[in-house]
Parts: C-alpha cells; structure tokens; sequence
C-alpha cells in the first residue's frame, strides 16, 4: 500500500471508530460560525466566546437563565452585508445537552412560527432562533429580513453535528386541544413549585375555554398539563407529599383511591392553579392544572399515560 | 464579617427596620387571587421624590416560570415588579401583563429598554413592551446595563427618556447597572437626571457602594436593589441554614434602599421572600450571614484570576479550585468530569498536596492550601 493510501485508510479508521459526539465535542465553536456564507455574509470582526464566567458581559442579567438551564460556552458573531447596511447577529449556545437547548428554546419561543430549521424552530420578520442536539441559536437581524435570517439560519444549523433527538417527553404530550408551541422545559420551579424540580409544562386549549373565548373575547385562564421528572423515588415521593399537603390544604380534596390507567390518582384544588389531579408512574409525576371539566383532565392524563407506555 | 456588622450597626438597622413598618395589609379579601386576604405587615417605603410606596420586597421576574407565582406575590402584598424587554425577548413581559390584567392599577411595573443609537428602534420597543404589558404606561422605565459613567447623564438617553415621560409611556425613568455602580450612582446624583437606580447590592458588596448609594438616596433618586442573596448555595448543604432571608434584609436595612427584587421562580420563594417584610434584622441573621460569607469566603473560588502565576513552581492551581466550587457549590460533577477531562488534575492536585511551601495567597481570604488538600479527598 502506498502511503498516500495508509494516510486515507488510517484517516478513515479514525472516522469510523470515533463516536459522533467526540467529534462534535472536538468541533471548535468558532467553526460553527463560519467566516464567510454562500450568500455574502460576512463576519464583522472575530467572533467572542463566552464561558459560564463572561456569558454577563455579553447579555447582563438574562445569564442566569441560561445557567440555570446549564450553559456551557457561547459564540457571538456579528455578519454583514451589503457594505455593512443589513447586519445579523448570531449567538450559538452549548447548553450541554439537548433536553436543555430545548428548555432554553421553550423559553424564548414567541409562538408556533417553525421555521423548519433543527429540531424545532421559531421565525419572525427579524428574528429566528433553533435548537439542534445540545446547541440553542438566535438570529437576530437589525431590519425586517426573514429570508436572510432563514438562509443564515440554515448555513450555522448545517454546520452543527450533533444528532441527539429532542427531549422523548415531549412526544408525551396529547395533540388534542394542546396549544401549538407551548411545551417547556424547566429546569427547576416546575408550575411555580419547588418541589416539583425539573420538568415539561404544555397548555392546553380545552372547547370550553374556546366557546369562552367566543363570548367573551377571552379564553381565560391556562389549562395545564406537566411531566415533573425525578432523578430518585426518595425525591419523588417527597414531592408527591409535598403535593398532597398544598391540595389539602384548607380541607380542599385529598383523593388517593379512584385510579387512571391503573395508577392511583391524586385530586384536590390549589388556590393559584385551580383544580389538580395528579398520577405518578415511574419517575414521572404527571398532572393537569386549571382544567374547569374533570373528565377532560383526567381523558388528557389518561392520554399521556398511554403514551408514557 | 463581624466588622460589617457589628453591634452599633445592627441596632442602627433594627431601629430604622422597626420605624419603616406599616402593617396594613395592601391586599383585600375580594382582591386576593386565592380569595382570601393574607394575614401580616407590609412594609413600604418611598420609591425615591416619585411618590410611589413600594412594598420593600419587589420581586425579580425574569426567571419566574408560572402566573401562579406572581399571583401569590401579589396575595403577599408584593407591589414592585421588575422584569426588561429582552428577557425571553419579552415573554416575560407578556407573563407579567397577563397575570395582572384587570389590577393595573394595584401594581408597580419597571421594565428596562437596551438603548441603541437609532432613537426609532428604542422608541419601538418600548412600544413593543407596553403592548407585552397589556398596559399604557409603565411606572418605571430603565435605561438597561449603563457600564460608564459618561452615559448615566448622556443628553440623547435623557431626551428619549424625558420624552417617554412627557408621551406618557412612562411614570419615571432611570437605568440599571451591573458593573462599576458605585461610578455611575455617583454620576446619577451629580447630574440629577434620574429617578430610579437598580443595582446589584447585597452583604458581599464594599462601603464604597454604600456610600454611593446613600449619595445617590439623598440627591432623591429611589435605589432598587437586586442581586441580593449573593450566590446560589443550598440550605441543606449549610446545616439547615437558611441565610436568604437574612441576606435580604441586610440589604434592606439599608434605608438608602427603596426596595429589592430578589429573583424568584416559585411559591416558596416568593414565601420566604415576602416573610422578610416587617421584620427586623437579629442578632440571629447577622450570626447567619456571618455564617454565611465565611462559607462563602472558605469555599469560593471567583474566579478573579488575582493569584495566576504565583506558584514558583509553575502550578496552573486555578483547575483545583475550580473543580472545588463545582462540586461544592453547583453540585455539578458532570462539570469535574470535564475540569479532569480536560487537564491531568490528579497529578497537579498530588504535587500541589505534597509541596510545603505553598506562596499562593487569595486576596479574598480563600484558605487555597486547605482547598487543595480537599479536592484531594474527593478525587481519592
């Protein structure tokens, strides 16, 4: 074998044994930024990195949320064209995994606008962001320029090359009656409460709240339906307990032997968020929130749960 | 610590504390979000010359996850309310603007504006956030993170916000900083330009900022305080202490301060923040943060870089501190894994550990000999 031929086969060697995401981890952050675009953008001075110490140079107070959902390091680049007339700035972030990114993304999605870009995405006239594997970007164009914002959008997404799926709880969530885009990630304060610690939360749109809404203008309060999602079951059974003590409080319901989809289930009514009906399965506790009709809670639970299956 | 407060400092504080209280609940039967009016004082206090009264616990939005927490906040007399425009690019104004729909009136909204040169885009968004708002005007409104002193007073910031006041968009204005504060507090007095200050204040930060701030109370511009609980450390890693509260009434004993906006997510906190109102700062929070800033002063390393390259040997040290704060204070091994992924820590530790002549000295009192014997442990 001639040399050349060694140095391709060992080259080739290296790629096939190397797993996915040590070659996306050697991927620098600047490369996910590239100099210049297949339609003329072109970056303004370097690009900045920012680390857990520096991200509040760069976005002040808002760095706390993006520690709270576990920051890595960030990259900033500035792209123009035209002379500089029309510029972009792009922020990549490295939230550390996928089901963070996706929690950030959740926070910052403005309504179900998808882009078709990532994993799932948002676009308006100018502004974009998108989350892909463990990265979270935003675009945001100084004018209206959605297609630039689109083109630039896909030029970082095609250089970004970890494959992690999203978060497998989100396809939990039933379709009927749920508020397109409205699934979060919170990474701790689940539904405003300490205890439940991490988890998903989706809204949920409910033909009562729709037939309000042709009255009187307004759909009223969020119906709710959330995944808190536990690492132990000491810390699952302490807020299960948790739960029921905010439920009975004021001699409100504290039901535990009527069941759903097999598993016993928790009602009782919360003086912020209505009437509650919780279930616990595996590590999950899920629930409804805010539901005025019982059987349209507990038929969304039961859903979920066949979906949990 | 104990020089910070001491006992004429205390008393001083308890007393003013004491003399600040008003007991009436703000917050009605009928206009309870839980139906039910809440039993406790609420203490208020001037938000400056505005004449607002302000309950002394704001509450930080912008991390806030679900109405039902602002609703609580309010049912506990919580009338401040802070939030910006770029938080989540303004979903956390519209959280804000919903869940007080119908009560506008019962509460006091700040939001704060990134300034840009082209007064046309500052202007819209400001419109942007008023209609996030669900509301006409907002009672605060803040030129967000000023860094240099020659911008507390720049003409064209005062032109645009004089003229968000005369258009009625806002009540009153002012900026907010983070870094250099004791600077531009002072500029803000001088200049007389302001109305509201919000800066990061609590028991870590120096007298200069004290002082700064006092100046700035006394020109009648209304300080707001954030960033006060200093540090993200749990309860239960403290022996069951629990020094937020007293972090944030140290800072509220300061009377310099209008009110705080400690940042809150859920129920509980809001609970424990709000149970800080009307009561005095003992001799018990002061034990407690005293407690607390020499857990803090022992265990964090931030990071500041001021002891890089005093190792005569050449020992890159930092790693081992770093490694000490994200396994003490995060809790985050996952973060370990990647310091002692990245570097040969073990053997930087073992060298470190066996050397007898550490010349590597903390200007913050971190005992780095003591940290570094510790991070040996915990890689045994």
């Amino acid at each position: 074998m001639t040399r050349p031929n060694r140095m391709i086969l060992m080259w080739l060697c290296v790629c096939l044994c190397v797993p996915g995401a040590v070659v996306s981890e050697a991927l620098d952050m600047k490369a996910l930024v590239p100099r210049e675009t297949p339609d003329g953008w072109v970056t303004s001075g370097s690009p900045q990195v920012f680390t857990k110490e520096s991200l509040f140079e760069h976005i002040n107070g808002q760095a706390d949320l993006f520690l709270q959902y576990g920051f890595e390091k960030s990259i900033f680049a500035v792209y123009r064209k035209d002379s500089g007339r029309e510029t972009i700035d792009v922020d990549v972030y490295d939230m550390g995994d996928s089901v963070h990114a996706f929690g950030v993304f959740s926070r910052f999605r403005q309504d179900n606008h998808p882009a078709g870009i990532g994993l799932d995405s948002y676009l308006d006239d100018d502004y974009a962001i998108f989350y892909k594997g463990k990265y979270f970007v935003v675009l945001q164009a100084d004018e209206s320029n959605p297609s630039g914002l689109r083109r630039l959008a896909k030029t970082v997404e095609s250089r970004i090359v970890d494959a992690s799926p999203p978060p497998k709880e989100i396809m939990y969530f039933p379709k009927v009656g749920l508020k397109p885009g409205s699934i979060e990630y919170y990474p701790q304060g689940l539904m405003g409460r300490q205890f439940l610690g991490k988890g998903f939360k989706a809204t949920y749109v409910p033909s009562e709240n729709k037939a309000s809404k042709e009255n009187t203008g307004d759909e009223g309060p969020d119906s709710n339906l959330f995944i808190a999602v536990f690492d132990n079951t000491d810390e699952l059974e302490s807020a299960l307990e948790s739960f029921k003590e905010v439920l009975s409080n004021g001699k409100s319901a504290r039901g535990a032997n009527r069941a759903l989809h097999g598993l016993k289930m928790v009602t009782g009514e919360d003086a912020y968020q209505g009437k509650i009906v919780i279930v616990h399965k595996g590590r999950y506790l899920a629930g409804t929130a805010g539901f005025k009709s019982k059987e349209v809670a507990e038929g969304l639970l039961a859903d979920l749960m066949k979906k949990m299956d | 610590m104990s020089k910070r407060i001491g006992r004429r400092a205390f008393m001083k504080g308890a007393t003013s504390a004491f003399l600040g209280l008003a007991t009436a609940p703000l917050v009605t039967g009928a206009e309870s979000f839980a139906g039910k009016a809440e039993k406790g004082g609420v203490e208020y206090r001037s938000l400056g010359k505005t004449g607002l009264k302000v309950s002394t616990v704001g509450m930080g939005v912008m991390n806030c996850s679900d109405p039902a927490v602002l609703h609580r906040a309010f049912d506990l007399g919580v009338n401040f309310y802070d939030t910006a425009r770029v938080y989540m690019r303004g979903r956390n104004e519209t959280l804000l603007g919903w869940a007080f729909e119908g009560r506008r009136d019962k509460v006091i909204i700040q939001t704060k504006v990134v300034m840009s040169t082209n007064e046309k885009k500052n202007r819209a968004t400001v419109e942007k956030s008023l209609k996030s708002l669900r509301t006409d005007y907002v009672d605060v409104l803040l030129a967000h993170s000023l860094k240099k002193p020659s911008q507390v007073c720049d003409p064209k910031l005062i032109s645009f916000l004089q003229d968000m006041k005369k258009e009625g968009k806002a009540r009153f204005t002012g900026f907010s900083s983070h870094s250099n504060m004791a600077s531009l507090l002072k500029a803000a007095a001088k200049g007389g330009c302001h109305d509201v200050a919000l800066v990061s204040y609590n028991f870590t930060h120096s007298n200069k900022l004290k002082e700064a701030i006092a100046l700035a109370a006394k020109s009648g511009i209304a300080v707001v305080a954030m960033k006060t609980q200093a540090g993200g450390y749990k309860a239960a890693k403290m022996g069951g202490l629990t020094p937020h509260q007293a972090a944030l009434k140290y800072v509220l004993m300061d009377r310099n301060v209008s009110t705080a906006v400690p940042g809150v997510k859920t129920i509980e906190e809001i609970n424990q923040c709000a149970a800080v109102m009307g009561t005095l700062f003992s001799r018990r929070d002061a034990n407690a943060l005293q407690h607390y800033a020499g857990y803090l002063q022992g265990r964090i390393c931030t990071m500041c870089g001021g002891c890089a390259g005093e190792c005569p040997h050449g020992v890159n040290h930092t790693d081992i501190l770093r490694v000490a704060v994200y396994h003490d204070g995060y809790e985050d091994d996952r973060l370990v894994r990647e310091v002692l992924h990245e570097t040969d820590l073990p053997a930087i530790s073992k060298r470190c550990y066996e050397c007898s002549s550490c010349a590597v000295t903390c200007r913050r009192g971190l005992d780095i000999r003591a940290q570094i014997q510790w991070v040996n442990r915990v890689l045994a």
